[in-house]
């Protein structure tokens, strides 16, 4: 029967420990922010702020993304993931090595520990990748989404590579320019190439699904692939190579065409949905889509300048907090409760289904904490931005403190999730 | 081959509107009567239930949560008869297939 992807779903313990640990360093980079505020407020790209960031990018983000992706590939690919025991020893070499990472920066060891730990974070992303990849080649379905996550996977492979050649750089010197030159582009392959895409790919594929609409138009949506991908080669390439300005811009502003574009086909599922009340999930991922014009209006002013002058600015902290916290942390803090609560569902109660009745997917977690969490994070996240703008750290500490409460509602709502405990009620004998 | 079921089209009415309608999508949390998933449903007069149905979207990854709910609560009810789902997805399902009640509870203007 086609479409009927339940029978390939993954193991919820290979989904399950991706949504904990993440929701936990959440909490933990929010923490940490928190009390380094007076050293990365001075100095912009302090090593702390540098340990944190990629506790927030891969141990949050992208280690909820690696959770997610499993449990959508039955659906994108319609096939089952190629090794459940890869995935499992992924999750704990990459678990590891961000942990590693993230404190030889947080210390400042770049030229011992960070090579080791950038060497074990490269196995780790190297095994999750042949994983994907392998299960892209027995896919049975060819659609513009598992284009979308498939590029996607190919970003992160660079950006990796990138991430990697620049830990080397500290232990044997090899680069012509300076770090900041290849952050520059180690960050913005991350961000667009893996991040965006990724983000693409997946909600294009679930907003339709979850508010019913079937208004769908693929042609756009590989407009935005190709304006996507050109726009990251070319600024890629241009920053490597040449290094112009107006180049920059050019390739800047396709990447902003291919976003707006975007933009506007969401914009059409959502006028022409079916299911008119949304739920804080919902909201939240509807939200996270409009917060992405800080950053995209950010970079517009910044994108003819000279970067080097732009990342030694507070600009930068804008920039990227809007990136991380406004559109990559609101999608996640929505799209979790889109995902999780089905593969424990599935695993609790699939073989009750019709016997008995069975709760909801969504009565697993608690809607009046989720709404709670929706409201704080938003206010904190404003009130954080405010902050960075006008270089308060008082009012950055505010917006923290929203952040983190934020945080730790997730947390709980997730761990409510995961440690539910099955509840049958008996079915009334229809007359 | 004789039946205790002497109304055939009385059984698949009984099916549609006592059984089915208690079997709700697990995300949309309508059930898939209103919504509309329901085809047909064809007794064969003997012990034979043949539910033609489809789903809100061919990804959906609780089809088969969804069939099975159908097959268990349809041999709650008549426990000796064989129930076959056939799922389709021509015609695909659209929202003029919801009834009216299922509009009012998504919150649609008619």
């Amino acid at each position: 029967m086609t479409g009927l992807q339940t029978a390939n779903a993954p193991s919820a313990s290979i989904v399950v420990p991706h949504f904990v640990t993440g929701s936990l360093a959440f909490v933990v980079a929010t923490i940490l922010l928190y009390f380094s505020v007076d050293e990365w407020m001075t100095l912009y790209f302090s090593p702390k702020l540098i340990a944190i960031t990629h506790i927030l990018v891969l141990g949050w983000g992208t280690m909820i993304a690696f959770g997610a992706l499993y449990q959508l590939i039955p659906v994108v690919y319609e096939t089952s993931l190629f090794s459940e025991n890869l995935a499992k020893i992924t999750f704990y070499s990459y678990t590891l090595s961000v942990i590693f990472l993230s404190y030889s920066f947080w210390v400042a060891s770049f030229s011992n520990l960070l090579f080791y730990s950038s060497l074990l974070m490269f196995f780790s992303l190297l095994l999750f990748i042949i994983n994907l990849t392998w299960t892209y080649r027995i896919r049975t379905k060819n659609n513009i989404q598992s284009r979308f996550i498939s590029t996607a996977i190919f970003w992160l492979a660079l950006t990796e590579i990138l991430g990697t050649l620049v830990a080397l750089n500290f232990k044997f010197p090899f680069l012509n320019n300076s770090h900041l030159h290849y952050l520059k582009i180690h960050a913005h392959v991350g961000l667009a190439g893996w991040f965006l895409l990724l983000i693409i790919g997946a909600s294009s594929l679930l907003i339709p699904m979850f508010v019913i609409s079937h208004q769908t138009n693929d042609s756009k949506l590989k407009f935005t692939y190709y304006a996507i991908n050109i726009g990251l080669i070319g600024l890629t390439v241009n920053w490597i190579l040449f290094n112009y300005s107006y180049l920059s811009l050019l390739f800047g502003l396709l990447i902003l065409a291919g976003i707006v574009n975007y933009l506007h086909y969401i914009f059409k599922i959502f006028k022409n949905r079916i299911r008119k009340t949304l739920d804080s999930a919902l909201k939240l991922t509807f939200t996270s889509l409009i917060l992405i014009f800080i950053p995209l209006l950010i970079s517009l002013v910044i994108l003819g300048k000279n970067w080097n002058d732009v990342l030694d600015s507070h600009w930068a902290l804008v920039y990227g907090f809007g990136i991380v916290f406004g559109l990559i942390s609101t999608i996640i803090l929505g799209q979790i409760y889109k995902t999780l609560p089905f593969i424990i569902w599935l695993k609790i109660y699939q073989p009750f289904v019709g016997k008995f009745k069975t709760p909801l997917p969504r009565e697993l977690y608690s809607e009046k904490i989720l709404k709670i969490q929706m409201y704080i994070y938003l206010t904190g996240f404003d009130i954080l931005l405010s902050g960075l703008i006008f270089k308060q750290i008082i009012i950055i500490q505010i917006g923290l403190i929203g952040i983190l409460v934020a945080a730790v509602l997730n947390l709980f709502n997730v761990l409510k999730i995961v440690f539910h405990k099955l509840v049958l009620r008996q079915v009334q004998q229809p007359n | 081959m004789t039946t205790k079921y002497e109304n055939p089209s009385q059984i698949e009415l009984d099916i549609v509107e006592n059984v089915l309608i208690n079997v709700y999508d697990p995300e949309i949390e309508i059930d898939i009567v209103n919504l509309g998933l329901i085809y047909e449903v064809k007794f064969d007069g003997i012990n034979q239930v043949t539910v033609t149905m489809t789903l809100s979207t061919p990804s959906c990854p609780l089809g088969d949560s969804i069939v099975q709910d159908v097959k268990e609560s349809i041999k709650r009810k008549y426990s000796d008869m064989e129930v076959v789902v056939n799922m389709v997805f021509e015609p695909s399902w659209n929202h003029g297939m919801i009834t009216p009640e299922g509009k009012r509870m998504l919150g649609m203007n008619n």
